[in-house]
């Protein structure tokens, strides 16, 4: 089993509040997500693994059980093109979780279509697999649930 | 094994959406399919995860390989979308 942590403090939603219907019908995966507080923030690696993604809005991490984890720094946040995104970690590297990867402001984040929801999905792994988390605060690195 | 090359039409390449959706359908395939870069190692197109490892950027060409023309349609469709738009 992979303990997957929060990787930035907010609000806990279930995966299905995502306003992205890729999200919320679990077609990337199971997962929660995130209302993340405004104000700088450092996101940090949900779990250890070796970083097979990193773009400046999301990045996927590979643990050696065959977990991986996407962590998707708002919706349609692509757009944005990096602008208000600083990446910390290269492709490739080896991370411990909590290690920091991107360093964002959600605040920063306005614009049409645009949403700082931050989903934690489990990915190639069938729907349902994460329960709806009980609706509450998290700080970076709190438990959000754990997959095999 | 035949082959077919995609040109990936999202500006961002195999992003997480265009990769799932491409991962869902070829999960509904009767055969199986793997996506590579020209030269590269094949991944399963079944995985989200794998897919989202190849192609950086639009205009990516991406190798297609599968038994079933079904799945050469289906995968060339799908990434030829703008699904980003």
């Amino acid at each position: 089993m992979t303990d997957v942590l929060a990787p930035c403090p907010g609000r806990l939603l279930p995966i299905t509040d995502t306003p992205d219907p890729v999200f919320a019908d679990e077609i990337v995966g199971p997962g929660v997500a995130i209302d993340p507080k405004p104000g700088e923030t450092t996101v940090v690696s949900p779990i250890a693994g070796r970083v097979v993604k990193v773009h400046p809005h999301a990045f996927v991490v590979l643990d050696t059980e065959g977990v991986g984890v996407l962590v998707h720094l708002g919706i349609n946040t692509v757009r944005l093109d990096g602008k208000g995104f600083e990446v910390l970690v290269e492709q490739g590297a080896t991370v411990a979780a909590g290690d920091p990867m991107v360093r964002w402001d959600p605040a920063t984040v306005v614009g049409d279509g645009l949403s700082t929801v931050v989903p934690i999905v489990a990915m190639d792994r069938p729907r349902g697999s994460v329960p709806a988390p009980d609706p509450g605060e998290v700080q970076t690195g709190d438990l959000l649930f754990s997959i095999s | 094994m035949p082959t077919s090359t995609v040109i990936v039409g999202s500006a961002v390449g195999l992003h997480a959406r265009l990769a799932s959706i491409i991962a869902e359908a070829a999960g509904n395939l009767d055969a199986h399919a793997t996506l590579a870069l020209p030269g590269g190692e094949p991944v399963d197109a079944t995985s989200s995860l794998m897919i989202m490892t190849l192609g950086d950027g639009k205009g990516a060409a991406v190798e297609v390989a599968s038994e079933s023309a079904e799945a050469h349609d289906a995968i060339a469709a799908l990434g030829a979308q703008d699904l980003d738009a």
